[in-house]
């Protein structure tokens, strides 16, 4: 798991005068909304091309994921919301990018992320947490401890197989 | 019963030791108390009016007199003496003080005992028929599948944090004992024309605000493929279910609005897993998984069919006995797979103690009982009573001797005194009254067995609040506490159903005019009786009786006996 050290992240939301801009440029590490991304999607270069560039799209947790089944091979990364920790939305979109999209790049955790979704979140298919400011990281990562050993019941997005189908 | 590996036994252990760190971190003060909530939530911690409560996952409703010596020890030293069983077959616990949590949850892990999952936004405690594996009528023993789900439920990651609560109950029997289409899922167990084993599926059921009995939306799931089945229905629910109200949250809410969308919405789902994700068949339950589970669940090895020389009344027994004996019999004895068996309920309700209440004492005595008589073994009901499962036709006797004592031969099962009821307002901070004064009155009144046989099968629920954790909806008789301008008053309801036997078509009860007050309640339902036994053909039950003459003669005779609420009415 990332933690993400909000004073030293690379990816810039890309802001007008009134609010995100409309058409962002093509820039490297733009965080985009969905509303952004979709007047550039077409015009952005491809992952793999010279000229790409990393791009991030945030997705509200009451947005259908299907909306980003086309586009995962040109991101770099998801930003998925948890604007309440108990509103486990995005735990299902999450795991639909990684089993369903084979999204490969960064899905990351943003909103009210506390400690004790740690677990949760990493097999669910995150793979970065920005913690809400007043949460301690080392508790997150003991909280990441827990279970580590032997796993859990049922497959996730880290171990696919349930216990009854892991070689013992 | 189930076997518990190293693996799950370590599983609770973990479990336990990560509820400590939780635990620590909010006694230091450096996990808030609105952020523990949750957490101690899916561990079974409530906060109640006294104390914290504590409900302790009993899966499907089985348990070890070596678990419940445990609980009973629990009861003495940390409890005020005290346990409740609880109508989806757990126990609580209403005085531990929250600081003692993390040293009950590891006393509860030395027996394989945990709250995992009994409260919060989760998939629950999975419920079945309480004679599960062992009931004359059953098709196909559900105890092996309801652990498969147990297991797979357990600390689900993407199911931890769902709109509201979500209770799958499982029966695999000819009477649904287990309300089946009163649950978020109900599972019908059932054998294709080939013979193979499925589960008939039914979402959106629930009690609560708007009572809704569910929908089929499969008639047959094969077995192999049930947790991928269900994945799909909890997927479409923790996505589209309603977050905005948390009385419109349960998925019951969600089937109603969009009906064959969310259907199409999960058989889509469903191919979806199995077609298109990362092993998405990997959680298609395999024979060897089945056959390694169920294995728990064979008889013990001393039970054998064989042909009982009598039920072990003495020839020379007192006139007195025998009477009490033959009721008991008749009432608290069920018939068994297996000849020469008996499926016994101990009745916990009697007289100055509430419905499900249980004493150390008693629970000892339970403990003694299971082991004597039954291998060891014993269930909780969704009757808030005891069922031991193995017990010799032969040793009828002797077991309703050591019963007696322990005052757990009430040969009250099905009778109006065997009421249903929650711990209501005394206890709970949710409630918006009493129910236990309400139980204690009514059990006081009917106290008299021969009355109690005249008026025969009844159920009788009580709730103290629209919650409906006494499942009011589907009593015959229902009671509803309702609180208006700081007062406690009773809404009466008629002719509900759980859907088993005594009335097959689950059903939500029909209100009988306005609230009552408290010091009504009894009368009250002593008029319903009254007009019952004015009303009825000969053999017919109450709830046929209610169905037949409709609620409109009951409805006057309640009314006749208002005082409080005359004026107002």
């Amino acid at each position: 798991m990332k933690f993400i050290d909000p004073h030293h992240d690379q990816w810039r939301t890309v802001g007008g005068e009134d609010g995100p801009m409309s058409h962002p440029p093509i820039k490297s590490y733009s965080l985009l909304t969905l509303g952004q991304w979709h007047a550039v999607r077409e015009q952005w270069p491809a992952q793999g091309s010279a000229d790409y560039k990393p791009v991030g799209v945030i997705l509200p947790n009451d947005t259908d994921i299907e909306v980003l089944e086309a586009d995962t091979a040109k991101l770099a990364l998801v930003v998925l919301q948890f604007p309440k920790w108990v509103d486990g939305r995005a735990y299902s979109q999450a795991h639909i990018l990684r089993a369903r999209y084979r999204f490969t790049g960064e899905i990351r955790a943003t909103g009210e992320v506390l400690v004790d979704m740690m677990p949760l979140l990493a097999r669910s298919g995150f793979d970065a947490v920005a913690l809400r400011s007043d949460q301690d990281r080392a508790a997150a990562e003991r909280a990441l401890g827990f279970f580590a050993a032997r796993g859990h019941y049922q497959g996730d997005i880290k171990v696919t197989k349930p216990v009854f189908g892991r070689a013992a | 019963m189930y076997q518990y590996t190293e693996f799950d036994k370590q599983f609770v252990r973990q479990r336990a030791a990560q509820f400590r760190d939780q635990l620590e971190r909010n006694l230091a003060g450096k996990l808030g108390d609105d952020e523990f909530r949750p957490l101690r939530l899916q561990n079974g911690w409530y906060v109640q009016r006294h104390a914290p409560m504590l409900r302790v996952a009993v899966p499907y409703g089985e348990m070890s007199s070596k678990q419940i010596r445990q609980l009973a020890k629990i009861a003495r030293e940390y409890d005020r003496g005290y346990a409740h069983f609880t109508t989806r077959q757990n126990v609580q616990y209403n005085w531990i003080p929250l600081a003692k949590s993390a040293d009950v949850m590891d006393l509860l892990a030395e027996v394989n005992m945990h709250g995992i999952q009994t409260s919060g936004n989760c998939i629950r405690n999975i419920t079945a028929d309480a004679m599960v594996g062992v009931a004359e009528d059953e098709i196909i023993d559900a105890r092996p599948y309801c652990e498969v789900l147990r297991q797979w439920s357990t600390l689900h990651p993407e199911f931890a944090f769902l709109p509201r609560k979500f209770k799958i109950a499982v029966s695999g029997a000819k009477e649904d004992r287990a309300a089946i289409y009163w649950h978020d899922i109900g599972l019908q167990l059932v054998k294709d024309d080939e013979g193979e084993v499925g589960f008939k599926v039914i979402v959106g059921g629930g009690m609560g605000r708007t009572p809704i009995t569910g929908t089929v939306i499969n008639s047959f799931v094969p077995w192999q493929q049930i947790l991928v089945y269900i994945e799909a229905i909890v997927r479409v629910y923790n996505r589209y279910g309603r977050r905005d109200n948390m009385y419109k949250a349960r998925i019951k809410i969600l089937v109603k609005a969009e009906g064959q969308k969310f259907f199409d919405q999960v058989n889509q789902e469903f191919s979806n897993i199995l077609t298109r994700d990362v092993d998405g068949a990997a959680h298609i339950i395999p024979q060897a998984e089945f056959d390694r589970v169920n294995v728990g669940f064979s008889y013990p090895e001393s039970v054998k069919a064989y042909t009982p020389a009598g039920n072990g009344l003495p020839a020379d027994a007192s006139a007195t006995d025998k009477t009490q004996f033959t009721k008991w019999l008749e009432r608290n004895v069920k018939g068994h797979k297996v000849q020469g068996y008996k499926n016994v309920h101990l009745s916990v309700k009697r007289v100055g103690q509430a419905p499900g209440d249980v004493t150390d004492a008693q629970m000892d005595a339970i403990a003694d009982m299971a082991d004597r008589f039954s291998c060891g073994e014993l269930r909780v009901t969704h009757d808030q009573n005891v069922l031991l499962p193995f017990v010799r036709e032969e040793e009828l006797f002797a077991l309703w001797q050591a019963a007696k004592p322990a005052t757990l031969a009430s040969a009250n099962i099905g009778l109006l005194s065997d009421m249903i009821a929650c711990p209501g307002g005394d206890f709970c901070a949710l409630a918006n009254a009493r129910s236990i004064p309400i139980a204690n009155d009514l059990i006081e009144r009917y106290q008299d067995l021969d009355e109690l046989y005249d008026i025969g099968d009844i159920d009788l629920h009580i709730s103290g609040c629209i919650n409906s954790c006494g499942h009011h909806h589907t009593g015959h008789i229902g009671i509803l506490g309702v609180d208006k301008d700081g007062t406690e008053w009773y809404q009466v309801t008629l002719g509900g159903s759980d859907g088993s036997d005594h009335a097959p078509t689950s059903l939500v009860g029909k209100v009988i005019g306005p609230s009552f007050a408290a010091d009504e309640v009894t009368d009250v339902i002593e008029a319903v009786i009254e007009t019952y036994k004015g009303q009825r053909a000969a053999n017919e039950k109450f709830i046929d009786t209610v169905k037949r003459v409709g609620i409109d003669p009951f409805k006057a005779a309640a009314n006749a006996v208002r005082r409080t609420t005359a004026k107002a009415a």
